[in-house]
């Protein structure tokens, strides 16, 4: 899959996860941060998270630290998926 | 006990916003079930909104009417919480076989989660209680609300009750046997004299305090009992009655929690029979359905009562009250073993000496 | 007012069945958490706080033939028919309108997940468990049971439910709704939790180590206790433990599932149980901790601490010895606390090494036992949602 279809298709399956109600997918930007300012995400739907590249890429993450540096914006999300889909 | 000085409630009729309510034209139960008309939750952030289950929408939502008013603490009844975010938690357990699972789902359903919620949206830091004993979790908020008024007598708290139908819990009671087969028509509920209800749900919200100033309501007394014994409930109810007997002497309306299941009829009859025949009978359940907490709904149909709305004719069992009411009688039992009276009179009439 | 004495004490737990086999295990250093034997999960291999009984045997118990009873309500009614035993309550003294019946539980009959799968999506006949899934299931089966007479009440604020049951009973008793409050919690293990505080990340792999730095996470538990609770003027001639001197309640209001960082919600809870009780803060003699250990509260908890008593008076926690047991954690904690006024010993905190990093609070490692009986003794329960009760036994 082309890197930014896959950008694209990760945007969407991040609003539909986590009930975004009020955010457009195309509206997220790629360097925008996931947590605190940006999108306003909590600790919750960093699990939330680590649970859909479970999901939707069969990537397991065990190690909370490890998810820190990957849930960060939607590039850092894409390289690790790119890295080590196994689906 | 306590004065009740502002209310809210999210039900399956036109009840929310307060001011425009109306209870002249009902909405009907479909397949046997009275889904709350849910509003659009203009004052919950979004960001909250996204992970609230129904329950939590409908008990969040109507308390964010009154939370404006900083109350003291807040106490809810709520006899299943949020029972759809219980079982999509557990759906997941069985789906992905206890893999790696959504934890909101879990947060979400613990039961005093409506309750957290209010208090995390409103900064409230004082006390916060759920009480989930299924027919009586409301009536024992209210036990909560007037001892914690008691405690600190410049106090007010928020106090309220919601529960949801789920397509789980509905399917659980339906197995169990509480609600009828036959498609039910407004008050021909009452008519049908076989076994079941129709299912109900809603959130009503009451600001209470002690102080009769500018009140909607005072509630004068409360009674919770369980038994099955129909004997009891009538003694109960004529101790209840004689304990009270100033303000009973003015009753002038019963609001029964009748709800068209002949296995517990016995219970309202014998009580309307304490009463004696010149007691209007006003029932409610053809609008909210029959749920844990259904009570909440009777105690904010007094509410309106007391504020100069009287009740449409389609409430009545047979005449409507000839002159205003200032005195309301509440009775329910849920299925038979937790029953509760409830005093509400009209505040400006009955000045509180204590 | 009348004072609010504690007359009576039950309790099952993963340290054994009864006050005196869980007072042993606590003074021994015993743990009661292991493999499980009965629970059917994926997890079973977790540390686990089990109950060493089965369902069945607990049944047996019961000499009646009672439908749909759960694991949850089984493990209550041990706890509450020790306690009234022990409180020498009459058929009669339960019957009373005067007797109050406050329970607290999270899981109710969800530890039965398979059951209630079914039950809720299938269309056929339902299991004999149909009424049994709810909280106020095991409080209704003990108000039949044992034929109570008063209010009754069930109480679910997450994992501080049994320390608000406690603290409600005690106010019924102060407002005159009640002369007696038979008081208490249970919960039973569950895959339904174990796959929630699994999801949430904070189920430790290891035997928990509540305020040690290289803590990883709780360690579930299951169990029951109860308290009978009764005005002064009722308890003529009776053994009494101890005297419900405070208890406090506050709500966080920070976070779902964590507490804020410098822990305003237990800080107020502690102030106020104080402040109920009349004491100064250094009037504590030992703290009954939460100590779930897990990273949040453990901090947090030691933050309050710090917070309110500057010096922090001894503390521990029990939960190293018999997991997090939630909806019965309270009430569980509860009946080590009044031990410790009763008996004059401190239990110490199972499996501590090293304080956590800019904080250095050292619990009680060693059971101490002490010359004199201490005069007042916090328990700390916080729960999800931001929930935070703090209790204070004092001797009589």
């Amino acid at each position: 899959m082309e890197r930014e279809e896959l950008k694209s298709q990760l945007k969407k399956q991040i609003v539909e996860f986590l009930n975004l109600m009020q955010v457009k997918p195309e509206d997220i930007k790629d360097d925008e941060p996931l947590f605190g300012e940006g999108l306003g995400l909590d600790s919750i739907d960093s699990i939330e998270l680590i649970v859909l590249l479970n999901r939707e890429y069969g990537i397991d993450i065990k190690d909370p630290k490890e998810g820190r540096k990957v849930l960060v914006d939607v590039n850092t999300m894409v390289d690790y998926i790119e890295a080590h889909r196994t689906k | 006990m306590f004065y009740i000085h502002d209310n809210a409630c999210i039900s399956p009729q036109r009840t929310f916003p307060e001011a425009e309510s109306d209870l002249e034209q009902i909405s009907e139960a479909s397949e046997g079930k009275l889904f709350a008309r849910e509003p659009a939750y203009d004052k919950i952030p979004l960001g909250v909104l996204r992970r609230m289950g129904k329950a939590a929408r409908m008990g969040v939502g109507a308390a964010m009417e009154l939370v404006t008013q900083k109350p003291d603490g807040i106490v809810i009844g709520t006899s299943e919480g949020g029972l759809e975010d219980c079982i999509k938690f557990l759906n997941q357990i069985i789906e992905y076989k206890e893999g790696v699972l959504t934890p909101t789902n879990f947060v979400q359903s613990t039961t005093n989660a409506i309750a957290a919620q209010i208090g995390l949206l409103s900064a409230n830091k004082g006390y916060n209680c759920t009480h989930a004993h299924r027919g009586l979790s409301f009536e024992n908020a209210m036990l909560d609300a007037y001892m914690l008024l008691e405690e600190g007598k410049k106090k007010k708290y928020l106090l309220g009750a919601v529960d949801e139908i789920s397509a789980y819990n509905y399917n659980i009671e339906r197995l169990g046997g509480s609600y009828k087969s036959d498609p039910v028509k407004g008050p021909e509920l009452y008519e049908m004299h076989t076994a079941g209800t129709i299912a109900g749900e809603g959130a009503a919200m009451f600001l209470v305090n002690k102080s009769a100033d500018s009140a909607i309501a005072h509630v004068q007394d409360i009674k919770t009992l369980h038994t099955r014994d129909v004997a009891r409930v009538a003694t109960e109810l004529r101790a209840f009655l004689t304990k009270n007997e100033k303000q009973m002497a003015r009753t002038s309306l019963l609001i029964s929690g009748e709800n068209g299941d002949e296995r517990v009829q016995k219970y309202y009859s014998a009580c309307e029979e304490v009463l004696g025949p010149n007691i209007p009978v006003a029932r409610y359940k053809h609008i909210s359905g029959e749920y844990g907490t259904a009570n909440s709904f009777a105690l904010w149909l007094a509410t309106r009562i007391l504020q100069g709305h009287p009740l449409p004719a389609h409430f009545y069992k047979h005449a409507a009250p000839v002159s205003p009411v200032s005195s309301i009688l509440i009775y329910n039992n849920y299925k038979g073993l937790q029953h509760s009276f409830i005093l509400v009179t009209d505040p400006q009439e009955t000045p509180y000496l204590a | 007012m009348s004072r609010i004495f504690v007359t009576g004490m039950g309790i099952v737990s993963a340290l054994g069945e009864g006050k005196e086999l869980n007072r042993i295990a606590l003074m021994q250093g015993n743990t009661g958490i292991g493999k499980t034997s009965y629970l059917q999960t994926r997890y079973a291999d977790l540390p686990l706080g089990e109950v060493k009984l089965s369902t069945e045997e607990i049944l047996c118990r019961l000499n009646r033939k009672e439908p749909g009873m759960t694991r949850t309500a089984l493990l209550a009614f041990l706890a509450l028919n020790e306690s009234i035993r022990d409180s020498s309550l009459s058929e009669q003294g339960l019957g009373s309108e005067q007797t109050a019946l406050i329970g607290a539980n999270t899981v109710g009959g969800i530890c039965l997940t398979d059951e209630l799968y079914r039950d809720s999506n299938s269309s056929e006949k339902g299991s004999p468990y149909l009424f049994s899934y709810d909280c106020g299931s095991v409080s209704l089966f003990l108000q039949s049971y044992f034929k109570i007479g008063g209010i009754v009440s069930s109480i679910n604020t997450a994992c501080s439910s049994s320390a608000n049951a406690i603290m409600y009973g005690a106010r019924l008793i102060s407002s005159g709704l009640a002369g007696r409050a038979i008081v208490g919690g249970c919960d039973s293990l569950a895959k339904f939790t174990i796959n929630g505080f699994n999801a949430l990340h904070i189920l430790s792999d290891e035997p928990c180590r509540p305020f040690d730095q290289q803590r990883k996470g709780l360690n579930l538990g299951e169990g029951a206790a109860f308290l009978v609770l009764e005005k002064e003027e009722l308890c003529r001639g009776k053994k009494i433990y101890a005297r419900v001197s405070g208890y406090g309640n506050s709500n966080d209001a920070f976070h779902a599932s964590s507490l804020s960082e410098n822990g305003e919600g237990p800080f107020l809870a502690m102030k106020q149980a104080l402040f109920k009780a009349g004491l100064e803060p250094g009037e504590i003699n030992f703290i009954n901790a939460h100590g779930t250990g897990t990273e949040n509260n453990d901090e947090v908890e030691s933050r309050a601490m710090i917070r309110l008593f500057g010096t922090v008076p001894p503390f521990a926690s029990t939960k190293a010895s018999t997991g997090h047991t939630l909806g019965a954690a309270g009430a569980i904690e509860a009946v080590f606390s009044i031990q410790n006024i009763y008996h004059g010993e401190f239990y110490p905190g199972l499996r501590f090494g090293e304080p956590i990093s800019g904080i250095g609070l050292i619990p009680l490692t060693e059971y101490l036992k002490l010359e004199t009986n201490p005069n007042h003794i916090m328990s700390n329960s916080f729960g999800f949602g931001g929930n935070c009760t703090s209790l204070i036994f004092s001797k009589v």
